[in-house]
């Protein structure tokens, strides 16, 4: 039987006029800067508009998150490691959520998604190039909201009530002790990567030091400049490779 | 990774308990004084623990199962690779490089994908391929393409009984020799 073309079968659906497309919004940005918050307004806002919205936080399949939190918790993870799992998490939920609901016609609200990675990878001394490598094929989302705030900001914001983690505070990397100081150093990087890649990936920037009454009224302003947006092709490779593994079962049989 | 004096012998292939034997044996032809011992696949435990995530969870795909192969390899390397390569010693890798790539392409995986993601890794100084078959009913703790091959059936069966000949297939083109082109008809290097 002759193999099925699944970059046209992925073409076929999210560019077809008759029914709505999945769409992929990706909330980015550092630690306290709100994303949680706005993501939640937002998705009951979707919600009220007749979306039906799917949510996906970072590092959350049931499959890799206890190994990830596990090794975690041992102080177990050189970068390299700790990337290629959260990698690896990343590409689980790419096939097992992301993509299942893309291809009903879902809204995809993804906390977090593949430039959360680019970012604190990059700040912890790995090669872009490389990091980047890990989430190929690459899902590139319709829309990436990216909350901005200043280090000392996030800083004020993340440690008003708790001290942040080992990990979270970049202790693996810049060789400080106090949790707080590291993570405003860390987090200084991060937040440049971000800036780096705000530009390469036309991110859209929300100032998330604004009221948060502001924030949520840009956003949807800013979905529905782009919700018209049409399906990147440069999405095939990974639709295609999802399609292979029998993704999408009862659609490509004609539902 | 940066390189000492010592030596990576890799042992590649398809049977997890041959590739351990051929490895015990080739590290016991290696002298006392410069022997560091077999790093072995799973030495990180990333696999044990995907072995005991609930049904639920969902099986990883072949690209999900190189991610965390890759993940596992930098560990060895970080806790046993390196340090011993770094003191001069000889290492066996049992399996190293060549087992996941060939894997991945038996899966259809892009090969460039792979060799860009394993960089990190040293190539090894020599590379034994065991040739022995896969076994029909070696369970996935037996070696990392078994425990693939037991990953692959909840998604696709035809892809899983398929995986471990074809990866020893992959892995048999990789090892042989580079096609020679006679001088007769080698292209003339300019004028």
């Amino acid at each position: 039987m002759a193999r099925p073309d699944f970059r046209a079968l992925a073409r076929e659906r999210f560019t077809s006029p008759t029914r709505r497309r999945g769409f992929l919004v990706a909330f980015e940005g550092p630690d306290g800067s709100g994303k949680t918050t706005q993501r939640k307004l937002f998705k009951t806002w979707l919600r009220s508009e007749g979306h039906d919205v799917v949510t996906t936080k970072w590092n959350s399949s049931d499959l890799i998150k206890p190994i990830i939190k596990a090794r975690k918790e041992a102080r177990a993870l050189s970068p390299e490691e700790f990337s290629l799992l959260h990698a690896a998490d990343f590409r689980h939920r790419v096939e097992q959520q992301i993509l299942p609901a893309l291809w009903e016609g879902k809204t995809v609200i993804a906390d977090r998604f593949l430039f959360t990675g680019l970012a604190r990878d990059a700040a912890r001394g790995l090669d872009l190039d490389w990091i980047l490598k890990l989430y190929q094929p690459l899902l590139w989302p319709d829309l990436v909201f990216y909350f901005s705030v200043s280090s000392d900001t996030s800083s004020r914001r993340v440690t008003a009530t708790r001290v942040p983690n080992f990990y979270e505070s970049g202790r693996d990397v810049t060789n400080v002790d106090d949790p707080v100081e590291s993570y405003y150093r860390f987090i200084t990087r991060v937040i440049r990567e971000y800036e780096s890649l705000s530009v390469i990936f036309n991110f859209l920037t929300v100032d998330a030091e604004q009221p948060m009454s502001r924030q949520h009224h840009q956003l949807r302003e800013l979905f529905r400049q782009g919700e018209g947006r049409p399906w990147s092709t440069w999405n095939e490779d990974a639709v295609a490779e999802w399609l292979a593994l029998g993704g999408g079962r009862a659609a490509k049989g004609g539902a | 990774m940066s390189r000492g004096q010592g030596r990576i012998i890799a042992v590649d292939g398809v049977n997890g308990p041959a590739i351990v034997k051929a490895a015990r044996a080739a590290a016991a032809t290696i002298p006392r004084a410069t022997r560091a011992g077999v790093s072995l696949w799973d030495a990180s435990g990333l696999f044990g623990d995907l072995m005991i995530a609930p049904p639920a969870a969902g099986s990883p795909s072949a690209r999900t199962l190189v991610l965390v192969y890759a993940a596992d390899l930098a560990f060895r390397i970080r806790w046993e690779i390196r340090p011993a390569v770094d003191e001069g010693k000889t290492v066996v890798a049992a399996p190293y490089i060549a087992t996941v790539v060939a894997f991945g392409r038996a899966a259809g995986l892009d090969a460039a994908w792979m060799e860009d993601l394993l960089a990190f890794a040293t190539r090894p100084d020599e590379t034994l391929h065991v040739r022995a078959r896969p076994s029909a009913n070696a369970g996935g703790r037996s070696g990392f393409v078994e425990f693939g091959r037991e990953c692959l059936e909840a998604i696709s069966p035809a892809a899983a009984r398929e995986i471990a000949p074809r990866t020893l297939a992959w892995m048999t083109e990789a090892a042989r020799p580079p096609r020679r082109v006679s001088a007769a008809r080698r292209p003339a290097r300019g004028r």
